[in-house]
């Protein structure tokens, strides 16, 4: 279980930008899409997700919107161009990356 | 919201973050809390399920921490500390540096302010629960910046001729002048 953590926090960009490619979202609708998204098999802890956007909104990947909800302050997170750039891009990198595994692990019988 | 547990939590969070980022991951610990209370399940049994979920107050401070804008710029700053310093060291042995007309206080004091700005820098990068520890990048980088633009000065004033190895230095010595000042105002608004 530790080591399925390790991995899905080496591809948690990827994920991050992939749960805001349909609209914009806050930090626990981040959290939510993810978990939704894989049957519940990616269940990061919620609070570790909101340092991961301010990461990609400092590298330029996504934008943060401040509004209020239920009395508080909350940060909404959008796809910048570069943000749907990279996206595509690491979209493309994991499909050739799936199609070389399964072709080794799952070879025509 | 009358947990005492998500009270003590979001006080926590106000006492380690900035306001901006305490704001934000409180919104998001009190939403997981609510969600729990929707389900039914009373206060406690709501709030130490919101705690399990977001994460404790520590895992969370050390997320922050080690995805500090600061705590990155400290650590780009003190690895290209050691090429700094090799290029400078190279160069102002070759052009025999101890024969410039630069008082033997102000080598001094170069060395010192460079000292405690690393220093400085080092605690910023290595910081793993403090947040506050990683704005010291904030106080170094200006001054690393200030040395930085004081060698090339010295170069330019006070070197006899300029040789290939000092433009090396210089060279690198410039690029960390427009890190730092590409970086600085970024620092300030976090």
């Amino acid at each position: 279980m530790k080591a399925e953590a390790q991995v899905l926090k080496g591809h948690l960009d990827t994920l991050l930008l992939a749960s805001l490619a349909n609209g914009p979202r806050h930090g626990y609708a981040v959290k939510e899409a993810l978990r939704a998204g894989s049957g519940a098999r990616f269940d990061l802890p919620t609070g570790t997700i909101y340092p991961a956007l301010r990461r990609l909104e400092a590298a330029g990947l996504a934008r943060g919107t401040w509004s209020e909800a239920g009395g508080r302050r909350r940060r909404t997170y959008e796809l910048t161009p570069a943000g749907r750039q990279r996206l595509s891009r690491d979209r493309a990198a994991w499909r050739d990356f799936a199609a070389a595994m399964s072709a080794i692990l799952e070879p025509a019988r | 919201m009358t947990s005492p547990m998500i009270v003590g939590y979001v006080a926590g969070l106000h006492r380690r973050l900035p306001a901006a980022l305490a704001d934000e991951a409180a919104d998001g610990l009190i939403e997981t809390y609510e969600h729990h209370l929707a389900s039914g399940t009373g206060q406690q049994a709501a709030a130490h399920a919101a705690v399990a979920e977001f994460g404790d107050l520590e895992t969370v401070i050390g997320e922050f921490t080690r995805q500090a804008p600061a705590r990155r710029a400290a650590r780009i700053l003190l690895a290209t500390g050691p090429v700094a310093g090799a290029s400078w060291a190279t160069a102002l042995i070759l052009s025999h540096a101890w024969t410039w007309p630069v008082p033997a206080a102000t080598r001094l004091s170069f060395g010192a302010v460079l000292l405690l700005a690393v220093l400085a820098l080092a605690a910023a990068a290595t910081s793993r629960h403090s947040y506050q520890r990683t704005r010291l990048t904030a106080a170094a980088s200006p001054v690393i910046l200030v040395l930085d633009a004081t060698a090339v000065a010295a170069v330019a004033l006070a070197a006899p001729a300029l040789t290939a190895m000092l433009g090396i230095a210089a060279g690198v010595s410039l690029g960390r002048i427009a890190f730092t000042a590409w970086t600085l105002p970024r620092l300030a608004a976090r």
